[in-house]
């Protein structure tokens, strides 16, 4: 007998293609009258960069997220790290604390503070069972999203591009920012994925786990902090943009099965081709105006959270 | 691969403590951990594989404190089947065995040739074999059981501590359970350790048991010394009885109608 045939190579290269269509046809959808190449260079292709990046850091950090807390209804913006990290990046902004650095300082703190306070919520004698690491994940979400409210109507009341950021957009591009948010994501990304016979284990069990050879601890805090760190930046980029970690990461574990090897760097693959796609509909769907693409994604995101919960309701797995 | 403790003492914040004890496990051993709940049985297996450190006393392991192994040299001497299982993830059952040979491959390096047969070999022994390519989670659970134990196997262990790996089994499963373990004390000289209930099947497979109760080891030797009428009935009560079987000649634990 030999050990059952996976192709990763191959799902990894149909995905590739399947993204460069994505990138394609978001720099010529839409009318662009006679400045075309402008318009396709200065505007879409930045906004199509944002999405790779977004796309990508939010579907890895939720694949991890959902491994390390053996959760596979996980999702940065369900877990509430997301808001954690808009509140880390207007409270920056707010105080004018010296640019760049600051704002992810503040970004990657408020991230990691909110998950570990998810974990230690949901804790239960040691365990975390997933209805309630679900809602501990609403009660931090919606704590911080109170703080985010709460900094909006002080600092930024007139500001309609904070509330667009707020609601997840990629239409503010920020070469520095993206150049920042690329290198802690690719950074984000390594790493997890350097850890991923880790975290193959660590789902079957902390215990377990750690009978097996795993540094439990150790390895656990790289990968919140990991993961953290790619939400903090797509966060600093483009807002609250949620389900994406969610939706993706469980489809593809259908397609190339749970080996986080494979599936880590095909969960970023398929978070860019989602999210660029998801941002092409946004702001072709009702031309001229706008849709916040975080609204969006979050439109197709809560109905597919209830199939997963029935699914699982249904048959005990999802 | 011999397990030595001395005097161990370990309470938890709850109360309960496990008092001052001793035991030898040399190479080799089948060795059967009994008693009623809460007697300390999960306590002291716990504290054989490091997840507690004790109080005071030692637990060492070829003469070396259990807790100064570094985690991976621990897990290429002793594996552990634990009560927690999870199954949330649709890992095949080949790569849940694969998971073993990770104390031996660590991060990076990809699974040789080597490493596929002794897997094989494992998922072989153990019978799940047909079910290689297919999902755990599908899995009944006497079948999952066997998995835990093959991939306890690629572990290539010297000792293997299992918690009632007959947990919610029927009496055939139960069996196949317990002859697959002697066969692995047997042929392949792994030394065993094994949390278990049920009396009669402790008295049948194990060489030896050690008898806990709130706490305490009772008593530690050959089957036929630690399951008498007298010993059994001071810890489980008075409505059970002890019988000698006369087809094997081992000791039988029945309900006797509490006269």
């Amino acid at each position: 007998m030999m050990p059952p045939k996976t192709r990763p190579v191959r799902s990894l290269a149909v995905l590739l293609v399947l993204l460069l269509t994505a990138i394609v046809l978001a720099l010529f959808i839409g009318p662009v009258a006679d400045a075309s190449s402008i318009i396709i260079w200065r505007i879409r292709f930045p906004r199509v960069l944002m999405g790779l990046l977004v796309g990508a850091g939010l579907a890895a950090s939720g694949t991890v997220f959902q491994g390390v807390l053996r959760n596979p209804l996980a999702d940065p913006f369900m877990l509430g790290t997301s808001s954690a990290a808009a509140a880390g990046v207007m409270l920056a902004g707010a105080f004018q604390l010296g640019g760049y650095s600051s704002l992810y300082f503040m970004a990657l703190t408020f991230a990691l503070l909110s998950i570990l306070l998810v974990y230690r919520i949901a804790q239960i004698e040691g365990k975390a069972p997933i209805q309630t690491m679900i809602l501990a994940g609403v009660i931090v979400s919606l704590f911080f999203n109170a703080a985010v409210f709460v900094f909006f109507s002080i600092f930024y009341r007139e500001s309609f591009n904070t509330l667009f950021y707020l609601l997840g957009t990629l239409t503010e591009a920020d070469p520095t920012l993206i150049g920042i948010s690329s290198v802690l994501i690719a950074g984000g990304l390594l790493v997890c994925w350097h850890l991923s016979r880790d975290l193959d284990i660590l789902t079957q069990g902390e215990q377990t786990a750690l009978h097996l050879g795993v540094e439990v601890e150790k390895v656990k805090k790289i990968l919140f902090a990991a993961a953290s760190c790619m939400v903090a930046a797509a966060v600093a980029v483009a807002g609250m943009i949620g389900f994406v970690g969610l939706i993706v990461p469980h489809m593809l574990r259908m397609v190339v099965g749970p080996n986080h090897r494979t599936l880590i760097p095909a969960a970023a693959l398929g978070g860019a081709i989602f999210l660029i796609v998801a941002d092409t509909l946004a702001r072709t769907l009702v031309a001229p105006i706008e849709i916040p693409v975080g609204a969006l994604t979050a439109l197709v995101g809560s109905p597919y959270f209830v199939y997963l919960l029935r699914r699982r309701q249904r048959y005990g797995q999802f | 691969m011999s397990f030595h403790l001395n005097n161990v003492t370990f309470s938890y914040r709850n109360g309960f403590r496990l008092t001052n004890l001793s035991l030898e496990i040399p190479s080799g051993s089948f060795l059967g951990l009994i008693g009623p709940n809460g007697s300390g049985k999960s306590t002291l297996l716990r504290l054989m594989c490091a997840e507690l450190k004790p109080d005071s006393g030692r637990v060492l392991l070829d003469g070396r404190p259990v807790s100064d192994f570094p985690t991976m040299e621990r897990a290429r001497q002793m594996a552990v089947i634990s009560a927690e299982q999870h199954f949330d993830f649709p890992f095949l059952v080949w790569d849940v065995v694969a998971m073993g040979r990770f104390p031996h491959l660590g991060r990076m390096r990809k699974t040789a040739s080597t490493d596929d047969e002794i897997i094989r070999e494992a998922l072989r022994l153990t019978d799940v074999e047909r079910f290689a390519d297919r999902p755990v989670s599908r899995l009944s659970s006497g079948e999952r059981q066997r998995v835990l134990i093959a991939r306890a196997m690629a572990q290539e262990p010297a000792i293997m501590l299992l918690d009632e790996p007959d947990a919610h089994l029927d009496l055939h499963h139960q069996l196949n359970i317990f002859r697959l373990l002697q066969r692995l004390n047997q042929e392949r000289g792994i030394s065993l350790v094994v949390i278990l209930h049920d009396l009669t099947v402790a008295a049948s497979f194990c060489k030896r048991l050690a008898l806990l109760d709130r706490g305490q080891l009772i008593r530690h030797g050959p089957p036929s010394e630690v399951i008498t009428p007298e010993i059994i009935q001071s810890v489980y009560g008075k409505d059970v009885i002890v019988f000698r079987n006369p087809v094997t000649g081992l000791p039988n634990v029945a309900i006797g109608d509490g006269s």
